[in-house]
């Protein structure tokens, strides 16, 4: 998953035969003025930044002429919103608005159907919308099978009361909306608001566009504006997870090593799979420890990839132990886990008598993974242990170390 | 008795000569399930540890008599291969592939939906039925007794790797498993726990069930629901991971694709509490799941579980 800025959803839905406001991208204060004295009217500066809410984060601001857009400008270019820093502002003409609409296509997980959701009522974000107006908001399912006929299209904006020219408009919009949400894989499209001007046009005035990169081997056009992995991440990626994001795409077809910083912490977490690192982590951090990352291992990597990935786990400051725990594995061969670990931990001449290491993994080859880790000298259980008492063991080496560590 | 499989369960491998499909379907056969036809276009004629290859389903079901598809093949394909599998009449299709996208799976769970045909994954390990030596998907690897043994408890899990521990744990508590399902990470799965309960509510031999949760989609809501409503009258274990991502900002994804919380949607402590109200038992530690096993099954059904 990954979600577009602005900017590039708007082009792809141009692409698509929408009508968009017209508007530029700037970089800096000089550009925003030229775009603004180009556009000649009151403007709107929006940071380009992949989050959502960002009216409320104020980072979506309005400017009376080329001066103000270029102050404003100014201030957005460089500050942090929703912990992603500004590096480019979208500056468009401001509409000259007569209604504003909310209409957005996503996945209903439950019914497991795409969804059409719209209302008269936009400019506010949907869950105020449907804690306020929930009368005024229509759902229609889509058949998956037979896809969206343009009669249903008629049919939504008829329902929710629009008539003459302006029904066949919208219903033309939501149409290409629908297209431009399958053509590019997206799970999410929302246009909110969908504005209606004076004039009777039907503009997408503000845009939220996330792909699902599991199609991305289909959508090449879009690699550009996607950032792998972004989704596993509430910040930029930092460096040491672009770094494991590289080590996890070298070898795309073997295996998952996935890779998030934590703020602080001092343990590294080598742990996987999916569900199993999610119990290893809340059960650490309930008996008071402290994960420096996340991580996630699975579908049976190769040992170079877990050799990486191990490697960037213990290269975070402040790192003063290993934890490497996994569920008992179905297919993942834990000798190969073995041995990439162990590698890393030698290639970094981490010593074990100062730097704990306990690891806890059972299941395909572990006979082998218990001679490697015991030769390695490593604090090493199998399936003698549950994941928690892998845990307690961890905690205790842990609180032993921070205490010897105390100066007395 | 269990669920899904049985011993007539007649199992086709669509994908059959891929390295993962052929060892998965050697561990299979160990086993002592009935892989009886493989299919792979244009390796028509071949075999797989003694399997026969065909090109197409078709050609497979006019030679064998199947019911139960295992497929084998990368994101691009899946969706024609269900489509196959629904056009041929099977009635269980198991998907281990991860990353089918979003619009694909929508596409084929519906076509399924409509034709009748009951789908687990994608992005599945697996199911298994250790009484009957039944399982299909890589469950277990070669070494299924150390984690499935049979016994009173159904497993549903929406990690692969978890669908294993936890059968490990309620063999470790003294018991054993009628059917462990890993129903998928993946945020559109074609069997969602709610999907499930009904099938082990209606199975005689399953006395208790157990399910593996994580942040993400509205499933364990569902089944409290469900739950609620009387439709399951069986004790129901939970235990929910991933609460630590509550405390961090909202809509990053840990663990699986469908692992994402917003907004109040998808929260582990909000599961726990709806599940808990619903008369769920609900763990608070994970390794809590053995004497809860214990004090629910009591000591006798260990042997009494692993007669069936």
């Amino acid at each position: 998953m990954g979600r577009l800025l602005e900017h590039h959803a708007k082009q792809l839905l141009q692409a698509a035969g929408l009508a968009v406001p017209p508007g530029g991208i700037a970089v800096s204060e000089t550009e925003a003025l030229e775009i603004a004295q180009r556009i000649g009217k009151p403007v709107v500066v929006k940071a380009l930044v992949p989050v959502g809410k960002r009216g409320k984060a104020g980072a979506i601001r309005f400017a009376e002429n080329p001066e103000d857009a270029a102050s404003i400008s100014r201030e957005l270019l460089g500050a942090t919103v929703r912990n992603f820093p500004v590096e480019k502002v979208l500056i468009e003409e401001r509409l000259d608005i007569d209604q504003e609409w909310y209409v957005s296509i996503t996945f209903d997980k439950n019914r497991k159907v795409p969804v059409i959701i719209a209302s008269l009522r936009g400019g506010v974000d949907v869950e105020e919308l449907s804690h306020s107006y929930p009368g005024e908001i229509l759902v229609r399912e889509v058949d998956p099978l037979s896809d969206l006929a343009d009669y249903e299209t008629r049919e939504i904006f008829a329902e929710l009361g629009v008539k003459g020219k302006l029904l066949v408009a919208a219903a033309g919009v939501l149409a290409k909306l629908y297209r431009a949400f399958q053509r590019y894989d997206a799970y999410l499209l929302e246009v909110n608001p969908l504005v209606i001007t004076r004039d009777g046009k039907v503009i997408a005035a503000a845009a939220v566009m996330s792909v699902d990169d599991s199609a991305m081997y289909r959508q090449a056009g879009l690699m550009d504006m996607v950032q792998l992995g972004s989704e596993r991440a509430w910040r930029p990626l930092t460096d040491l997870e672009k770094r494991m994001v590289e080590v996890n795409e070298s070898d795309p077809y073997r295996g998952t090593a996935r890779y998030t910083e934590m703020l602080d912490g001092d343990i590294g977490f080598m742990c996987g799979g999916g569900g199993g690192s999610l119990v290893c982590f809340d059960t650490l951090t309930a008996l008071g420890g402290h994960p420096a990352n996340y991580s996630e291992v699975g579908g049976n990597p190769a040992e170079e990839k877990v050799f990486g990935l191990t490697k960037g786990i213990l290269s975070k400051p402040g790192v003063k132990s290993l934890f490497v725990c996994h569920n008992i594995t179905n297919n993942t061969q834990v000798d190969i886990l073995a041995r990439g670990i162990i590698r890393a931990l030698q290639d970094l001449q981490v010593d074990l008598s100062t730097f704990p290491v306990v690891v806890r993994e059972a299941g395909v080859n572990d006979a082998a993974a218990r001679e490697l880790f015991t030769a390695a000298g490593v604090d090493y259980y199998g399936d003698e242990v549950t994941m928690t008492e892998a845990c307690t063991h961890m905690m205790a080496r842990m609180k032993k170390l921070l205490a010897d560590g105390r100066p007395s | 008795m269990a669920i899904l499989l049985n011993r007539q369960s007649s199992i086709v491998v669509q994908g059959i000569t891929g390295r993962e499909a052929s060892m998965v379907t050697k561990h299979t056969l160990a086993y002592g399930a009935r892989i009886v036809a493989g299919v792979t276009p244009g390796k028509g004629g071949q075999e797989v540890h003694g399997v026969p290859v065909y090109d197409t389903l078709k050609a497979a079901c006019a030679a064998h008599q199947l019911d139960t598809s295992v497929i084998y093949v990368p994101p691009a394909f899946v969706a024609d291969a269900i489509a196959e599998a629904v056009a041929n009449g099977i009635k269980l299709i198991l998907i281990p592939t991860e990353n089918v996208p979003q619009q694909d799976a929508v596409k084929c769970l519906a076509l399924a939906r409509r034709a009748g045909v009951r789908v687990i994954g994608p992005n599945s390990v697996g199911m298994i039925n250790p009484a009957d030596c039944v399982k299909l998907g890589a469950i277990g690897g070669d070494n299924v007794e150390r984690c499935f043994v049979p016994g009173p408890v159904g497993v549903i899990s929406r990690s692969g790797g978890m669908t294993a521990e936890v059968s490990w744990m309620v063999k470790r508590a003294g018991y054993g498993v009628s059917t462990s399902v890993s129903i998928g990470g993946d945020a559109l799965i074609g069997s969602t726990i709610k999907d499930l309960l009904p099938l082990f509510e209606a199975d005689p031999e399953t006395r208790a069930v157990v399910i593996f949760s994580e942040p993400g989609t509205s499933q364990e809501e569902e089944a409290a629901d469900f739950l609620s409503q009387g439709k399951f009258t069986k004790p129901l274990i939970a235990y929910i991971a991933g609460r630590f991502t509550e405390d961090l900002p909202e809509g990053t994804v840990f663990g699986h694709a469908a692992s994402i919380i917003s907004g109040n949607y998808g929260r582990p402590s909000l599961k726990a509490a709806y599940l808990k109200k619903a008369g769920a038992y609900v763990l608070e530690n994970f390794d809590d799941l053995i004497p809860t096993l214990q004090q629910v099954l009591g000591p006798q059904s260990a042997v009494a579980g692993s007669a069936g």
